[in-house]
């Protein structure tokens, strides 16, 4: 009876729901085919092309309109991204580790891992910018302040997802390990490793993504134009005009991102077969 | 047992949680080529007992000796002793022959690859696994997993085998099974096994000798059928789950309590006064026969068929279950009218008796 009622309320709640969220997306990419160099970014569509995704390979004539001045930007941000994501799951993996086992100021230490991902990020950026500049008087670039914000960011995610993996993991079969003479590192690279690498998995990509489209830590900690990575040089050209150019770019690292969670799918989806047995495992136990 | 024969002992090893105590002071020495079983109830530190002794847990106090070296506060993986976990703990990433190769494979100690491939294939045929090398650790039965616990743990070829309730996850049938396997692989290993469980029956007839541990103490050791025939304490009678025990006074050589007095020419010392009497010692007869014995007025309430012998259940006047056993090999049970009232009888040389004037 109440499903006759309730289901097609949810229903078109989660239409409205998933229009919301891809809606722009979907105009955003209608409106990247938008004809060019003369073509703004509004409907209607004068003429279908892919004029635009030429000129950010830098495929067409020179015209009045500049290509992105992104590229340079978007290979900072890659690197940063990856650095972070390294540092961060490494962090993250052996914090979490750390804390299988209750020790003395350990409920302080979580709060404080914990705090970096809940201080606001300009904040952060902020102080981080003061305290190079006036205090160590040293200068900033993407891959030392910036970077260090990044990873004070992240690592608190990387961190929570690697809790709950480890809280979940049944370390009989470490100890299983050790009986048979192998030593703690051994174990932790042979047994615990393969068996918690879905939440590695997770923690890299939560680490990742954060750090490609971080904004407000990385316009105060990195340093000037020559460090700016890819979402502050977007932003430097809306101060201009907005072109879709922007728009064709915008698909793109949309279409990157999907790349990259399908990476992430295969290689979850082949080491939660693994996680499956260790959960039929633990339903004997 | 002298000290040279013997291939581990804990020397007054004391462990807490928390303010609670698991272990007491405990002290507890197995021979070379032993068969112990540590029988005790849940929450009596039989398994923390393995703990210390593997060396996932640091004693409070009190000492652990192996082979004659103390390894108190030698770390669990250079201590070569062998560890059952009541879950298997199988690698679950693993298949059957990685999971027995895994501790030559990865151990300290280096074993080249045809030795490690030749011991590898030598225990899995012994344990009867032969070809399941190569399935995952998930496609094989439980009975299975056992025995590649078992096949992992041989294969390193240790000198003590300590078995967390190894048979606890495993059907009644399959554990019947295991129980004669355990014990021939065992002789065949020349190993020592120390095996923890908290049931009684399988104390008793796996052991050379049991062990009974209450409350992180040692309340009694030796043969099965000695603890069985000579329990040293009410505790230990009760775990063994084979006793009516009733609580009474032993005053002057008779014991006085809800059947009457009863003489007793043997009692066992003990902080308190108990009568304990085996199911299958009690004799039924109806209210109006006077037996010579003791007598007991109880109310007939049900029967429990057990395969090789009936359990009938009566009820005393104060509300104490008392059961009754009898073996279907002495011929077909009596039946009894339920919430009728009848007598239990027993001769009094057959009881148990504990009481602070014991002996």
């Amino acid at each position: 009876m109440e499903s006759r009622v309730l289901k097609p309320i949810l229903a078109v709640y989660v239409v409205a729901f998933i229009l919301f969220l891809y809606g722009p997306f979907f105009v955003l990419t209608i409106l990247s085919f938008q004809q060019g160099p003369d073509g703004g970014p509004q409907f209607p569509i004068t003429e279908w092309s892919t004029y635009w995704y030429q000129q950010i390979f830098g495929l067409t004539p020179p015209s009045r309109i500049a290509p992105l001045p992104v590229g340079e930007a978007l290979i900072r941000s890659l690197i940063l991204a990856f650095m972070t994501m390294v540092t961060s799951t490494v962090l993250g993996v052996m914090s979490a580790q750390a804390f299988r086992r209750k020790f003395r100021g350990s409920s302080f230490v979580f709060y404080l891992i914990v705090l970096g991902m809940m201080v606001p990020g300009v904040l952060t950026g902020l102080g981080t910018s003061l305290l190079a500049n006036n205090v160590f008087g040293i200068t900033r670039h993407w891959y030392t302040t910036a970077f260090a914000t990044h990873v004070a960011y992240t690592f608190p995610f990387a961190f929570l997802v690697m809790l709950a993996i480890l809280n979940r993991f049944d370390g009989s079969v470490e100890e299983a390990a050790w009986s048979l003479g192998v030593t703690p590192w051994k174990t932790f690279r042979k047994v615990t490793f393969p068996l918690i690498f879905p939440g590695v998995l997770s923690a890299m990509l939560f680490a990742f993504t954060l750090s490609l489209d971080e904004f407000p830590r990385s316009l105060f900690a990195a340093g000037g134009t020559e460090d700016q990575t890819l979402p502050l040089a977007i932003y430097g050209t809306f101060a201009v005009e907005i072109h879709p150019n922007i728009f064709a770019f915008g698909v793109l690292t949309t279409l990157f991102s999907f790349a990259l969670l399908s990476v992430y799918g295969i290689l979850m989806g082949m080491s939660v077969r693994r996680a499956r047995k260790l959960a039929m495992q633990e339903e004997i136990a | 047992m002298t000290t040279q024969t013997a291939i581990f002992r804990i020397d007054g090893v004391t462990k807490s949680y928390g303010g609670v105590k698991a272990l007491d002071a405990v002290t507890l020495e197995a021979g070379v080529n032993e068969y112990l079983s540590l029988l005790g109830p849940s929450g009596s530190g039989k398994t923390t007992l393995l703990r210390v002794i593997a060396g996932f847990e640091v004693p409070d106090s009190g000492r652990v000796f192996f082979q004659g070296r103390d390894i108190t506060n030698l770390p669990a993986h250079e201590r070569g002793i062998g560890f059952v976990f009541q879950n298997f703990a199988l690698f679950p990433h693993l298949t059957v022959r990685q999971n027995v190769a895994f501790g030559m494979a990865h151990g300290a100690v280096p074993v080249s690859a045809q030795d490690t491939a030749q011991r590898t294939q030598a225990v899995i045929d012994m344990v009867g696994l032969k070809g399941m090398e190569d399935r995952g650790v998930d496609q094989i039965s439980g009975g299975q997993r056992q025995r590649v616990a078992l096949a992992r743990t041989l294969v390193m070829q240790p000198k003590l085998v300590l078995l967390d309730e190894p048979l606890g996850a495993l059907d009644a049938n399959l554990r019947g099974r295991m129980r004669n396997e355990l014990r021939a692989i065992r002789e065949r290993m020349g190993v020592t096994f120390l095996h923890v469980t908290g049931s009684e029956t399988e104390a008793l007839a796996m052991g050379d000798s049991v062990v009974v541990l209450d409350r992180g103490r040692i309340i009694q050791r030796g043969a099965p059928d000695d603890i069985y025939s000579h329990p040293a304490s009410p505790d230990v009678a009760h775990f063994l789950n084979r006793f009516n025990l009733f609580d009474g006074t032993l005053a002057g050589g008779s014991f006085t309590g809800a059947f009457g007095t009863v003489g007793v020419t043997n009692a066992t010392r003990a902080p308190r006064d108990v009568y304990a009497i085996r199911y299958d010692r009690l004799r039924v007869v109806p209210v109006s026969a006077a037996p010579t014995g003791p007598a007991l007025k109880a109310t007939y309430i049900a029967n429990e068929y057990l395969g090789s012998s009936v359990m009938n259940f009566f009820e005393t006047a104060d509300g104490k279950v008392v059961e009754v056993e009898h073996h279907l090999s002495l011929g077909a049970p009596e039946t009894y009218e339920p919430r009728q009232d009848y007598l239990l009888t027993w001769s009094p040389d057959q009881a148990i008796v504990f009481g602070r004037e014991g002996k």
